[in-house]
């Protein structure tokens, strides 16, 4: 470590630590994406009475794998009246979009590594982590809504004009479901939001917390607003199967659509990571300050338990109708979170003038 | 420092050619496109310039907000390539070369030839200046006025936008068909032969705020059987 110091300083040091952590992310998001989609063919079968794909290794393990190649051997078409430029560019602002927020999520605490010594389990931590991740998250509908344009069919279009109306409504009650949460900690900066949802034994989270307003009404608010985000059931509409065909996808083949595939659910584990981070403590836990270690394990098992949880729901709910959509997301879920921002705001008048 | 001038030429040049791009574009969604790619370069350069506050802020309100109406509306009208017409104005061309050359001579000569009284750029507090929280102290302290003063602007905006928009769906459809002579105009028989009028854009609600406005502004047969048929459907 003081060799590699010498050589680079320490500037590049963390440089070099940062590189190495982004890829190691990726490639453990990408993964977990990889065995989150195998899960809900699973859970979704046993839901529906069936037993799901079990035959490519031990009880369908190795199920992943057999995908992706699949999709690699796909022939790739691209329609003769597509816009070529922009039909290849979507699905790259797609994947990139949603891959670029995973860096500052911490997700365990300072824990004391052989040879590298004290290192903090965050990728990125920097001032701005909050705001980072929203627009990055709005930058991504462009994915969507060119993959319609550029398409040139009737269905990819509608699918990518619902996907950006969709997006734009819900991404202001999701923007506001935090601000209760950023009023209470004082911060955007992602690590330091985990950090003061300790004590307690670990279960002083922001959900309960007393120190302003627990901030459950945020949380349902900002459940809610990410599934339509993500464009998950009940709010699939943008790929409607039986209305759209496949919606935005729908012209798209091969390792183009596995890169939507994928987006669609690195996606769904970012903003499973989101509300973790910001509602439920993070890596905060029970004896996590005795074994630092834990903090990892708690962190994964709350992001699983909301992956779960959009399995779950894909598996229970029918989907909404268009106009019941926006009218639930700008009659009720933005007053709602608007509500939410009032009440914490008046509640830390109160408490910080005492 | 080496490296901030790197990313400099790298985003200020990103920043350039988009702008370049979007102008020449012939296809309004290519332009639109390029005008994020200006947006995403502006927001890299901020963080340069150890701004991230503004930064993210550039992101989120242009490139996420903004630009995304705008390319929903060229994909929701289809808004096809613009033919190449010529000219109308042509004497605005030197003038406009002649402008780009003053201001180009007048950069370089403040680059070079007044370099030397020029004071060295220092800026105060490098890691203060561009932060949330002294953002939001100076918004909401020093600054609080010019703020508000915005905010209302902002509110009159989208006043004037819902009073516009209005005005057009419901209340000026009403008195165009009204000031046609002979009265009956097509759209209202339409509706008071029962079946319902959709144009494009149309929701359920706006065309029941229609009926309402017909049967509000005293249409005879009307007010009876629309609000039995809202009942049946219903």
């Amino acid at each position: 470590m003081e060799w590699l110091t010498e050589r680079i300083g320490a500037e590049g040091v963390r440089g070099l630590g940062q590189f190495v952590g982004i890829n190691l992310a990726f490639v453990v998001v990408l993964m977990i994406v990889a065995y989150t989609v195998l899960a809900e063919r699973r859970v979704l079968a046993l839901i529906q009475g069936r037993l799901g794909p079990n035959r490519v290794g031990y009880g369908g393990i190795l199920q992943p794998f057999a995908d992706l190649l699949k999709f690699i051997f796909k022939e790739e078409i691209t329609p003769d009246k597509a816009t070529k430029f922009v039909y290849f560019l979507a699905p790259i602002i797609a994947i990139t979009a949603a891959l670029m927020p995973i860096i500052v999520y911490p997700f365990g605490p300072t824990i004391n590594l052989p040879f590298v010594g004290q290192v903090s389990l965050v990728i990125a931590r920097f001032d701005i982590a909050l705001l980072y991740v929203l627009g990055i998250t709005s930058v991504g509908v462009y994915g969507i809504a060119l993959a319609g344009w550029a398409s040139n069919s009737k269905y990819s279009l509608m699918g990518g004009l619902r996907a950006s109306a969709q997006m734009i409504s819900y991404e202001l009650s999701l923007g506001l479901s935090l601000v209760g949460v950023v009023l209470m900690s004082g911060t955007l900066d992602l690590y330091a939001i985990v950090e003061q949802q300790g004590g307690w034994y670990g279960m002083r989270w922001n959900i309960i917390r007393p120190d302003g307003l627990p901030q459950l009404l945020g949380f349902i608010v900002y459940l809610i607003s990410a599934i339509a985000e993500t464009n998950r059931v009940p709010f699939d509409l943008p790929e409607a199967e039986t209305e759209l065909v496949a919606g935005f996808h729908t012209e798209y083949s091969a390792l183009k659509f596995a890169l939507f595939f994928m987006a669609e659910y690195v996606n769904m584990f970012t903003v499973s990571m989101l509300a973790t981070t910001l509602f439920l403590g993070g890596w905060q836990g029970p004896f996590v300050e005795q074994v630092p270690l834990l903090g990892i394990f708690y962190f994964l098992g709350k992001v699983i338990f909301f992956l779960f949880l959009y399995i779950w729901l894909r598996g229970t709910l029918p989907r909404f109708r268009f106009d019941q959509l926006m009218n639930f997301g700008w009659k009720f879920l933005l007053p709602v979170a608007l509500l939410n921002v009032i009440l914490t705001a008046t509640m830390m008048f109160f408490m910080l003038r005492d | 420092m080496p490296w901030t001038i790197l990313f400099f030429i790298i985003f200020g040049g990103m920043a350039v050619g988009c702008a370049l791009s979007m102008v020449a574009q012939r296809n309004p969604l290519y332009s639109a496109v390029s005008l994020i790619g200006v947006f995403v370069a502006l927001a890299c350069l901020y963080l340069t310039l150890a701004a991230p506050f503004i930064a993210a802020v550039q992101i989120i309100v242009y490139a996420g907000a903004i630009m995304v109406l705008v390319v929903f509306v060229i994909m929701l009208l289809n808004a096809e390539e613009e033919a190449r017409r010529p000219y109308r104005l042509k004497f605005l061309i030197p003038v406009a070369v002649g402008l780009a050359t003053v201001l180009i001579a007048e950069a370089a000569f403040m680059l070079t030839v007044g370099g030397a009284a020029r004071p060295d750029p220092v800026p105060p507090k490098v890691a203060e200046v561009g932060l949330t929280a002294s953002v939001g102290t100076g918004l909401f302290t020093e600054y609080l006025l010019p703020f508000e003063v915005t905010s209302v602007l902002i509110l009159m905006a989208l006043v004037g936008a819902i009073t516009l928009a209005r005005r057009t769906q419901v209340i000026g459809v009403a008195e165009e068909d009204l000031a046609v002579a002979g009265g009956a105009a097509p759209s209202l028989e339409a509706a008071s032969s029962g079946d319902r009028i959709i144009t494009p854009g149309d929701t359920e609600a706006t065309g029941q705020a229609m009926a309402r406005e017909q049967i509000a502004r005293g249409e005879a047969a009307a007010p009876a059987r629309h609000g039995e048929e809202e009942k049946e459907g219903e």
